[in-house]
């Protein structure tokens, strides 16, 4: 067994000041710590005591504290949008114990490829709110790309607003409580006949999580009776790593194929 | 380490190293009902309640439960009082090989507890964390409806 010292902070502050230290990680569901193991980690802090589990709801505004279970967040978003995009990606994700113990915080420090809460996040244009050597509000998609925000800084929420956006979430999975190979997160408005914005995002892909901009292009400013679902489906180029689970160049395949359904069925209900 | 722990309602000290799960805590100190099964979260064997919530006790470090309630089976109900959901995991022959059951008594009974009358989609939800390799999940689902039954016309737990 190798040193491991625990620390149980009374206060956000005490547990800043432990994870500025370096090598001293935090602790929140703990379930993404067991899949990385211990290597570099000499110490734990145990956030569970502090007041990080909270969620508010200002106009159309969110905060969710990272101590948030995917469970409860789900619970909290069902109150004010069942249909939520979050809602879609989390209340399907790993299982029911699973989601009782993934935090948002943890998740989204972890940010796994199997991640079905990090493609809606993106897509989203969420932010988390730091504390620590960084403070204050950063995009996810800044603090994902930029290990300077990450480094020493603790989550203490998310945030983003509630808005019409239309969505489908889509896991690649052989049986319910497989890790996805990829998942993807479309956000689309429309105005009359015409769409108005959209978000496409796939998690899981060589370079973790891809934006693919060529079809929110494509379909922004678009008439709704003008889209070709297999002119989409052509216009998906994702890399997979590796074989993770599926053979990369199927999973690109399928991607397309997924994606063009998501679109059809956020357009057209089927 | 050492830790307190209240588990089936009873004070409890445990030693622990720092990077050990809760699963092999429990069942180093007699708590031999929360089974070993895949421990990365999969299956479900493992599952008991931490302060009400079922989770995997495999996916959870020792050190992070410390004063926290833990519930195992054997705190639902035993052989000498079972509990409503055990005994219509009996009667419906929902128990085959038998090493699911503890898994899937404690997912059925925190369903239970907050939705008394579960859909049958919403049983497969609440159990989609607990994997028998026996029954084919039929009977269990029979299970958690006669359980939920009984508890709706008013059946003592």
């Amino acid at each position: 067994m190798k040193d491991l010292n625990w620390y149980f902070p009374k206060s956000i502050a005490e547990a800043v000041d432990l994870v500025q230290q370096g090598k001293i990680f935090p602790h929140a569901g703990g379930t993404g710590l067991l899949s990385r193991g211990f290597t570099g980690i000499n110490g734990l802090v145990d956030l569970s005591r502090l007041p990080l589990h909270y969620s508010k709801i200002e106009n159309d505004s969110v905060e969710i504290g990272s101590m948030n279970t995917y469970a409860e967040a789900v619970s909290v978003l069902m109150k004010v949008d069942p249909e939520h995009i979050l809602v879609k990606s989390l209340r399907n994700s790993a299982n029911t114990p699973l989601r009782n113990r993934i935090t948002i915080g943890g998740s989204i420090a972890y940010f796994p490829p199997w991640s079905d809460l990090m493609s809606a996040l993106l897509a989203l244009d969420a932010d988390v709110m730091l504390i620590g050597e960084n403070d204050g509000q950063f995009p996810v998609e800044e603090y994902v790309n930029d290990k300077d925000v990450r480094d020493k800084s603790l989550i203490i929420a998310v945030k983003f607003n509630l808005s019409n956006w239309r969505s489908y979430h889509y896991r690649d999975i052989r049986t319910k409580s497989d890790y996805p190979a990829f998942n993807i997160t479309i956000l689309l408005k429309q105005s009359l006949n015409k769409i108005e914005d959209c978000r496409v995002i796939i998690v899981g892909t060589g370079k973790k999580y891809s934006r693919l901009t060529n079809i929110e292009k494509y379909l922004i400013n678009r008439d709704v009776g003008k889209i070709n679902i297999e002119e989409i489906e052509k216009l998906v180029e994702v890399k997979f790593a590796g074989k993770r689970i599926d053979d990369p160049e199927y999973s690109s395949y399928l991607a397309g194929v997924e994606l063009g359904r998501g679109v059809e069925q956020i357009l057209r209900g089927h | 380490m050492e830790g307190v722990f209240t588990v089936n309602r009873k004070n409890r000290k445990f030693t622990f190293t720092p990077d050990e799960r809760l699963l092999f805590t429990l069942r180093e100190n007699g708590y031999t009902e929360v089974k070993t099964g895949c421990q990365e979260g999969e299956c479900g064997a493992c599952l008991i309640l931490l302060d009400d919530k079922p989770v995997n006790s495999c996916q959870v470090l020792t050190a992070s439960a410390i004063g926290k309630n833990i519930k195992t089976v054997k705190g639902i109900g035993d052989l000498h009082s079972p509990h409503i959901v055990q005994r219509a995991f009996v009667e419906t022959g929902a128990v085959q090989c038998g090493f699911c059951t503890p898994g899937m008594i404690i997912a059925t009974y925190a369903l239970l507890r907050d939705n008394p009358d579960p859909s049958e989609e919403e049983i497969k939800n609440a159990l989609d964390g607990n994997l028998c390799r026996c029954t084919g999940y039929v009977k269990i689902i029979e299970a958690v409806q006669l359980a939920a039954e009984r508890i709706k016309n008013g059946e003592l737990e």
